[in-house]
């Protein structure tokens, strides 16, 4: 019989590698209601979009006749996905949401619904509707740390995820960018008064918003071995509940809602019921938003969707 | 050359006349509802391209009466009860659909019956194995496919008599299919004497089940049972190997696809136990050819694209004898079916509408591959 403790820190692990996940996606969610208030629901897609392309160029890397290193593999893996992600995640706020600036707040947050639906159907025509499998490329070893026992996956997404997570807050705290940035958030007329050119600021939160998503996909793909055109919605929407969670609008927020949603998840489901898990995650839902509508770490502003 | 012109306007004038007549025949339309986009698109697809072949062959043939031909209407229910109560008010809606293939789901199948048995119209599922669907007493409901009722108990048979294992979880992914088949199993494994140590259920769509695999593995199961389909399946291996849970797994017809081999890799796949509703394709004599021609066309055949082609001729036959565009006339001929010549078998129908005498086969997967173990006939009177 397993101590109980092995089994109580495994079902830690479980949770800290899902929620490092949801925590990266959340951040596109967060910053990019933090600027223009929106819940892009796209957002989702463009995290799946960032899955099959890190599939297509491990696929790639796989029929080389030489094989390079698994660790520059891996950063071309990554990089390939960031790019075409980032690069998606810009597309739509021209195509979709620059035209509606101004607009209701609801027509765009309809738009991103559609704009979903659009890029679901448009990678299940390109790709086919069945399953993909992700080579993988980690070897089988465990980094061993104590009574801690994870994956080199595991190892590489608690890595890369902190690592993107310090990178983030310190470019917007500590840049000039950054600072335009946040003053964007705080007021949007006042800081194009400042010579804060918007336009370009939301775009670049898109981008960094995609990029995030895309580095989270690409994990993610390699962590659970298939990808499918659908995997964005469940996974956006617990992304989106993880934001929510955290204090939308806020970037630390979003990282602890994230991180939090993914332990709640694995304890829920590891000692009441799995059938249970996604009532877990949005029974949180509910519950943030009646007890404590700004979530966690958000700023109690009037309502604005 | 002035003669030869006449003759090519002679010849297009002629071919002028003649081509509407041709094209001016009338249609007859059989709907085909199955989720064509979504996450179960790709079965959703296999089920489409064996409709529309049995339409072609059918097509090929001449008109099924009279000048009128068949033309398959498909609409997608999006493996969503909601889409798929919607698709069949649109097929009752149109005068010229007789009858419908469909749906794929047992949940979506199940919420349609009421409106096509409202309707009077034949409505002939190729893949919903949940036996509660036929027990609400329809008769406009048919499956050219074995029910769960089949299905899950020569499973626990083969499991607790033939393997011998006395301890196992059993796991599904809270459908009304795979609820369903986790349900029978359980029945009759406990019946038969076998404990079972954890019962749990997993989200369709999810693809995270450390938590819950880490929690299995403290109950030691000799044999995990899995009511579901094969993406999840293929997660719960590659999971169950990261988190140490050492078993062996069996599953229903929903994860014999050689996908699951891909996805989870031939390591992981390696000695997964699975029943099919009838056997593979290929290996059929009847079914062989339009295998061959499937595959030319579409890629991988796989049992559910057979039965979506029996399930179409069963409809287009009925027609044929009907001679009619009448709903009730094409009702009453499908429940005549007799011993129709199906790819898997010959298809006739019991009172409830279910399919009789297809046996299940069980196969495990073997060097990468669906290895034959044996048949299970269905046992008389379940």
């Amino acid at each position: 019989m397993e101590g109980a403790l092995d089994l109580f820190l495994q079902q830690l692990l479980n949770g800290l590698t899902i929620g490092m996940i949801y925590a990266l996606i959340a951040l596109g969610y967060t910053m990019v209601y933090g600027v223009i208030q929106l819940i892009n629901f796209a957002h989702g897609e463009v995290f799946m979009a960032g899955a099959y392309l890190a599939m297509t160029a491990l696929v790639f890397f796989g029929t080389l006749a030489t094989p390079l290193p698994v660790w520059a593999v891996f950063a071309a893996v990554v990089l390939f996905s960031v790019v075409g992600s980032a690069a998606l995640g810009a597309g739509i706020e021209r195509v979709a949401y620059k035209p509606l600036r101004g607009s209701p707040k609801l027509t765009a947050l309809i738009t991103s619904i559609g704009m979903s639906f659009f890029l679901q159907n448009a990678v299940m025509l390109v790709y086919g509707a069945k399953e993909q499998s992700v080579p993988d490329i980690f070897p089988a070893g465990r980094l061993e740390a104590g009574p801690l026992s994870v994956s080199l996956l595991q190892g590489v997404i608690f890595a890369v995820s902190i690592g993107l997570m310090v990178l983030l807050t310190r470019f917007v705290r500590h840049t000039r960018t950054g600072k335009a940035l946040r003053a964007l958030a705080q007021d949007p007329d006042t800081a194009r008064l400042m010579g804060v050119s918007v336009d370009s600021m939301i775009r670049l939160t898109f981008v960094l918003g995609s990029a995030l998503a895309a580095v989270g996909g690409a994990l993610f793909g390699m962590y659970y071995g298939s990808v499918n055109f659908h995997d964005g919605y469940l996974a956006g929407l617990k992304a989106f509940t993880a934001a929510v969670f955290g204090g939308i609008g806020s970037i630390p927020g979003a990282m602890i809602g994230g991180i939090l949603l993914g332990i709640f998840e694995a304890m829920g489901a590891g000692y009441l019921s799995a059938e249970w898990k996604d009532v877990f995650a949005f029974v949180l839902l509910g519950a943030v938003l009646i007890f404590k509508p700004s979530g966690l770490l958000g700023e109690n502003v009037p309502e604005k969707v | 050359m002035n003669s030869r012109r006449l003759a090519l306007a002679a010849a297009l004038l002629v071919a002028a006349a003649v081509a509407p007549a041709a094209l001016a025949g009338d249609e007859v339309r059989i709907g085909l509802a199955a989720p064509l986009t979504g996450d179960q698109a790709y079965i959703g697809q296999c089920v489409l391209h064996g409709a529309e072949m049995a339409v072609e062959d059918a097509n090929v043939k001449g008109p099924v009466f009279g000048s009128t031909r068949i033309r398959l209407v498909p609409l997608d229910d999006q493996h969503n009860p909601t889409q798929a109560v919607l698709a069949a008010n649109k097929f009752v809606a149109d005068p010229d659909v007789v009858a419908v293939v469909g749906h794929f789901n047992s949940s979506c199948t199940k919420a349609a019956s009421t409106i096509y048995h409202e309707s009077r119209m034949a409505q002939v599922t190729p893949g919903s194995t949940n036996p509660e669907i036929s027990r609400q007493g329809f008769d406009t409901f048919f499956r050219v496919c074995p029910t769960d009722d089949v299905q899950a108990p020569a499973a626990a048979d083969f499991v607790r008599s033939k393997l011998g294992i006395k301890r196992i979880a059993i796991l599904d992914d809270q459908t009304t299919y795979g609820k369903g088949l986790a349900d029978a199993f359980e029945k009759r494994y406990r019946s038969l004497g076998g404990e079972v140590t954890q019962r749990d259920g997993i989200t369709q769509g999810e693809k995270d089940f450390t938590p819950l695999l880490t929690k299995i593995r403290s109950g030691k199961p000799e044999l995990v049972y899995f009511g579901g389909i094969y993406p999840e399946l293929a997660l719960i291996l590659k999971q169950a190997a990261k988190v140490g849970l050492v078993t062996r797994w069996m599953g229903g017809d929903g994860v014999a696809e050689p996908t699951l081999i891909t996805l989870a890799g031939p390591k992981l796949a390696e000695g997964v136990y699975v029943t099919r509703l009838g056997l593979d394709p290929h290996t059929v004599p009847t079914a062989k050819d339009f295998a061959s021609r499937y595959e030319a066309r579409h890629g991988e055949i796989g049992p559910f694209s057979a039965y979506a082609y029996d399930a179409a001729n069963v409809l287009i036959e009925a027609i044929r004898r009907a001679g009619s565009k009448d709903r009730q006339a094409v009702l009453a001929e499908v429940r005549k079916t007799r011993d129709l010549p199906g790819l898997l078998g010959p298809v006739n129908f019991d009172a409830q509408g279910d399919a009789i005498g297809k046996s299940i086969g069980i196969f495990q997967i073997q060097d990468g591959e669906f290895r034959f173990i044996e048949e299970a006939r269905p046992a008389a009177g379940s």
